[in-house]
């Protein structure tokens, strides 16, 4: 046996002494009977974890690494940038989480839970970073993050830590089976709106859109391609505005449909209670018609 | 239902039912005995595993999960699977390969994306997409849409050029893929 510790076992070393003081910020959420997600703990009382995995249900049960289970109840809920909050019934203890910002090559250490809702880590290192980037649910994140780890199910939503301990977000599925990262600035924005008032405001007109190109008969409309009305919400301002199925919109407040990033930051949340008009295709016609934008309802 | 699903070596397997509850053991053991593959316990090594929404613990035998999402599982099935698609998964998870539904989960967490005019469908293809589908053949898909053969014939190239697909089959499985991920709620 030699003396003095190999390079590799040094790393090791402290690869775990990092995970034993990265894991007393993870906690688990029980799903169901053996199905658990992963959550950050935000406070004492407060557990923050991935929205598109979590079920609608307002009671919740997370287990903390101490092993013991608390109960608590979801306190709302961000589609937009897929962060969600669990309240706790009981206060217990949590580290303070020190934001990072991700570079690429930057060394990853993911914590999450395992099937039994214990803690469990990653090791891997940030894949890309991209600029700030719009989801299709409308909300802005920060910067885009992707990790080139692997997670299991019961590892989303566990939070990711650099070398020195530093936080870099949370993580999530994306698209295709790729590991993203909400980064910390970006959970750090949301959390605050979500602990008063259980979700973020965001402008919204109540229709679902799917891109569509123009038909060259109808390219005096001066667009190649516009977002097509495929369902409405019944009291939503589109509906209100007299918007149909089949219609298809050319441009929201002046900014062209096909520029979704730029119409997605139209709705932000000092949109609503704006009037703007939408330009559309209506039985091969251009109209105009206008909609005054409300504040999306809780999902 | 399953004809189509027999491969070459369509031999009968030796599976393993990892589930909870006796409905759903009974719903899987019929599934697989319709399959005609051969239902085992654990103990007489299995070929593959068959499990009900949770990837059993420190299995030693590969698993087909049929509405699960662990991504430690060698293969996952939407809960909804036909029985066809529970036999080429397990056939597949079998000879070492990893199967996943493009069903088996939502489409994660993704970007709002400019639109690539070039290569969006027109409303009218997108018709004619929704008919293929419906397993109508290009002389039904005329009547219905009330234009004539030759323009279903123009459409379609358009479609197929646009999709990168070369039959009938891929162009609507692409179709679809792509109306889960484009769709947004404004």
């Amino acid at each position: 046996m030699a003396q003095e510790l190999n390079p590799l076992s040094a790393l090791s070393d402290v690869l775990v002494a990092r995970f034993a003081a990265a894991r007393d910020s993870v906690a688990a959420v029980r799903l169901s009977q053996r199905a658990h997600l992963g959550a950050i703990r935000w406070q004492h009382d407060v557990l923050v974890t991935s929205e598109q995995s979590l079920p609608e249900r307002d009671t919740l049960e997370a287990l903390l690494p101490d092993g013991s289970a608390v109960a608590g109840k979801l306190a709302g809920r961000d589609p937009a940038t897929n962060v969600a909050i669990i309240r706790l019934d009981k206060s217990v203890p949590a580290p303070t989480l020190s934001a990072s910002a991700a570079q690429i090559g930057t060394l990853v250490i993911a914590a999450g839970s395992d099937g039994s809702g214990r803690p469990s880590a990653r090791l891997g290192m940030v894949n890309a970073v991209g600029p700030q980037w719009h989801s299709m649910r409308g909300g802005r994140i920060e910067a885009r993050i992707q990790l080139d780890i692997r997670l299991a199910v019961s590892e989303e939503g566990g939070p990711a830590f650099d070398a020195a301990g530093g936080w870099l977000g949370m993580t999530t599925f994306g698209p295709r089976g790729q590991i993203l990262v909400i980064p910390a600035k970006t959970v750090e924005h949301v959390v605050p709106a979500l602990l008063a008032g259980g979700r973020v405001p965001r402008g919204w007109l109540g229709v679902a859109l799917r891109p569509v190109a123009i038909p060259d008969e109808l390219r005096e409309a001066g667009e190649e391609a516009g977002l097509m009305v495929m369902s409405l919400s019944p009291e939503g301002p589109a509906a209100k505005a007299g918007l149909v199925a089949g219609d298809i919109v050319l441009s929201v407040d002046g900014t062209s449909a096909r520029r979704l990033r730029s119409v997605l930051a139209h709705l932000g949340s000092d949109s609503v209670g704006k009037t703007v008009p939408l330009r559309l295709i209506r039985g091969g016609a251009v109209i105009t018609v206008e909609a005054t934008i409300t504040e999306r309802p809780a999902t | 239902m399953t004809d189509s699903a027999v491969s070459p070596s369509g031999r009968s397997l030796r599976v393993v039912i990892a589930a909870s509850g006796e409905e759903r053991i009974a719903a899987l053991l019929d599934v697989l005995r319709s399959l005609g593959h051969e239902v085992i316990t654990e103990d007489e090594g299995p070929d593959v595993v068959l499990a009900d929404r949770h990837l059993p613990e420190k299995g030693r035998y590969p698993a087909v999960v049929v509405g699960g999402t662990d991504a430690d599982a060698e293969g996952l099935l939407p809960e909804n699977a036909a029985a066809a698609e529970i036999d080429a998964a397990l056939r597949a998870v079998a000879q070492g390969l990893i199967v996943r539904s493009s069903r088996a989960r939502g489409p994660g967490f993704s970007a709002a994306q400019d639109a690539e005019a070039r290569t969006l469908l027109t409303p009218r293809e997108a018709q004619i997409l929704d008919a293929i589908a419906d397993g109508l053949t290009n002389k039904a898909i005329a009547r219905r849409l009330g234009i004539s053969l030759h323009t279903v014939k123009f459409h379609l190239e358009s479609v197929f050029r646009k999709l990168e697909a070369r039959t009938r089959t891929e162009a609507v499985a692409k179709a679809l893929e792509r109306r889960r991920e484009d769709t947004i709620d404004l």
